[in-house]
């Protein structure tokens, strides 16, 4: 294998321009019951519709779209957590088949089990994402991942004894036990404060630029999204909402928040979004 | 400090309250209002000597107050036992399937409003065997709450949660003994909660149907027109029940994720 490091190099910066994620003309319609006095009807509501997407292998990419366009829709899709009505999603080459320990999620509410600690929970997503690993890898594995994200004294803690950022560290720690090739991030910074919000960011940053693995993450900040991302995917507002733009965002890597705040593509990138964000609000806000 | 005094001073209030609701007691009785109705103090007299030798044996009609109270105790425990192997886990199927939801629906909504007391004659009838009855009578009473509380805390397991678990490859059968079943543990709990107190209503009103046991003891002194006896055996029934209810706080406290 290692006979030519030449050549091995060159195919892995090869698969580094891969796709890891591409979705063809996807469509997601949810069925929706509504009652009135008399009758009971199902009408459809078309949530997306026509999406095209290509995510490049280890690349960092951001969704931002007005509420309730429909992100979280897409995440759950590409997580193989709902059914999509039509379209295709590939999963590096392969048709999307369900859900896998190949693609970790995080979401907003930090989803920890109440009833586990915080090494528990990760021990639970080791358990039933890798039952080749004996108890004491486990434990080992859980403290290396609560060690990374600097919860190593807070181990045996419940969830309802730690701070939301904490949780929230304990949920990224659990998403990356599994070794997954991809992380999905529904908003996981939403639900905190602002100064253990940007503590966080940078916490994910560092991390990922350390360990880099293809990253989705929805986010309602456009600061984030220009911190964190090599790619800016903007939605359009629904119903039948699909992708309105791409934007790249080649600011030099690593990143440091004080640093590219005041860089002028920073500037220029992040007036064009709320140019686009406004608009897309504003068509949801006066549609309704 | 504040903390010790204000458990000593509810404690005081309390016996404060009940030294007073047995004067009050003892002063209506004497007034001689009702014929014969007994005093506080001779209600205690009696419990005193009740408690003081419980397990004495003279025959059916003739039993220690103890005896009594391990026969109630007893059919409670098997019948709620029996209640709960089956109640927990059709409500969880009931919880997670919508298929068993609706073929299980239509008996504990038909049931669960029919007095348990209604089986008894049925359970004399199939099994011509009091003591099986009594313990059938219970499994019917212990069925409902648990059932329905375990079904309806499964609907409520936070979504993300079961994402999560989905994301990582769990199965069903995993997803319901390691994510669902310790989810709901507080409402499974709060269920048998209610299931025992309901329990312990019904044994002493099918007792006394049925002969022998706590509520077999109150319907005999009714009988020998001994009153005071009842009193007593009132007083037993609910010290009994409220250490059975204690117990349950005590398992609730254990499973409360929140605090
Ligand atoms: N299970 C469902 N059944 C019916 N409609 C749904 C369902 N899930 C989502 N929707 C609808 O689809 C649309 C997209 O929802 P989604 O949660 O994906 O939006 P979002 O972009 O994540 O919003 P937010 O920014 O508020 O998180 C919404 O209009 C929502 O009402
Ligand atoms: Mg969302």
């Amino acid at each position: 294998m290692n006979a030519n490091p030449i050549v091995s190099d060159e195919t892995f910066s090869e698969k580094e321009e891969d796709s890891h994620v591409k979705i063809v003309n996807l469509q997601k319609v949810f069925p929706v019951s509504r009652a009135t006095l008399f009758n009971k009807k199902i009408e459809n509501y078309i949530a997306l519709d026509g999406i095209n997407l290509d995510i490049k292998k280890n690349t960092f990419v951001s969704l931002i779209g007005p509420s309730g366009c429909g992100k979280s829709t897409l995440l759950n899709l590409l997580a193989g957590l709902d059914s999509f009505t039509s379209g295709e999603i590939f999963i590096e080459g392969k048709h999307l088949t369900g859900p896998g320990p190949d693609r970790g999620v995080i979401f907003q509410n930090y989803a920890l089990m109440p009833w586990l600690t915080a090494a528990g929970n990760i021990d639970y997503a080791l358990e039933t994402a890798c039952p080749e690993l004996s108890p004491s890898q486990r434990r080992e594995k859980s403290r290396y991942f609560l060690n990374m994200v600097g919860l190593e004294r807070s181990m045996d803690k419940f969830p309802r004894q730690i701070s939301g950022g904490m949780k929230q560290r304990v949920a990224i720690a659990r998403a990356l036990s599994i070794n997954p090739t991809m992380l999905l991030m529904d908003e996981p910074f939403g639900a905190l404060d602002a100064l253990t919000r940007s503590y966080l960011q940078e916490e994910v940053l560092k991390i990922w630029e350390k360990n880099r693995v293809t990253a989705l993450l929805i986010t309602h900040s456009i600061e984030e999204a220009l911190l964190m991302s090599d790619k800016i995917v903007l939605m359009s507002s629904g119903p039948s909402a699909n992708i309105a733009d791409i934007i790249d965002v080649p600011l030099p890597r690593p990143r440091i928040r004080k640093i590219i705040e005041k860089n002028s593509l920073f500037i220029d990138i992040k007036l064009k979004l709320e140019e686009h964000l406004l608009r897309e609000t504003r068509a949801v806000e006066e549609s309704s | 400090m504040s903390a010790k005094f204000a458990v000593l001073r509810s404690f005081l209030v309390s016996g404060l309250s009940i030294s007073l609701f047995c004067v009050v007691w003892e002063l209506i009785a004497n007034a001689n209002v009702i014929p014969n109705f007994p005093g506080s103090l001779q209600t205690f007299g009696e419990l005193i000597w009740w408690i003081s030798d419980p397990f004495f044996d003279n025959g059916p009609n003739d039993l220690g107050i103890g005896f009594n109270l391990l026969i109630s105790l007893r059919r409670v425990l098997i019948g709620y036992t029996l209640a709960m192997i089956v109640a927990i886990p059709v409500g969880l199927f009931v919880g997670v399937s919508k298929t068993v939801k609706s073929s299980v629906d239509p008996y504990v909504q038909l049931l669960k409003p029919v007095s348990p007391l209604a089986w008894l004659p049925i359970g004399l009838f199939v099994f011509r065997n009091s003591e099986i009855t009594g313990i059938f009578v219970i499994f019917i009473t212990s069925i409902w709450p648990t059932l329905i509380n375990t079904s309806i805390g499964v609907q409520s397991v936070d979504s993300d949660v079961l994402k999560v678990a989905r994301s990582l490859g769990a199965s069903r059968s995993n997803t319901i003994i390691k994510v669902i079943l310790p989810a709901v543990m507080p409402n499974i709990l709060a269920g048998m909660r209610i299931s025992m107190g309901t329990a312990w209503l019904v044994i002493v009103a099918a007792e006394m149907l049925l002969g022998t046991g706590i509520g077999y003891f109150i319907w005999n002194e009714w009988n020998n027109l001994y009153v005071a006896n009842i009193f007593v055996a009132i007083i037993i029934i609910g010290i009994t029940g409220f250490i059975l209810d204690q117990l349950f706080e005590f398992l609730q406290l254990q499973f409360n994720y929140d605090s």
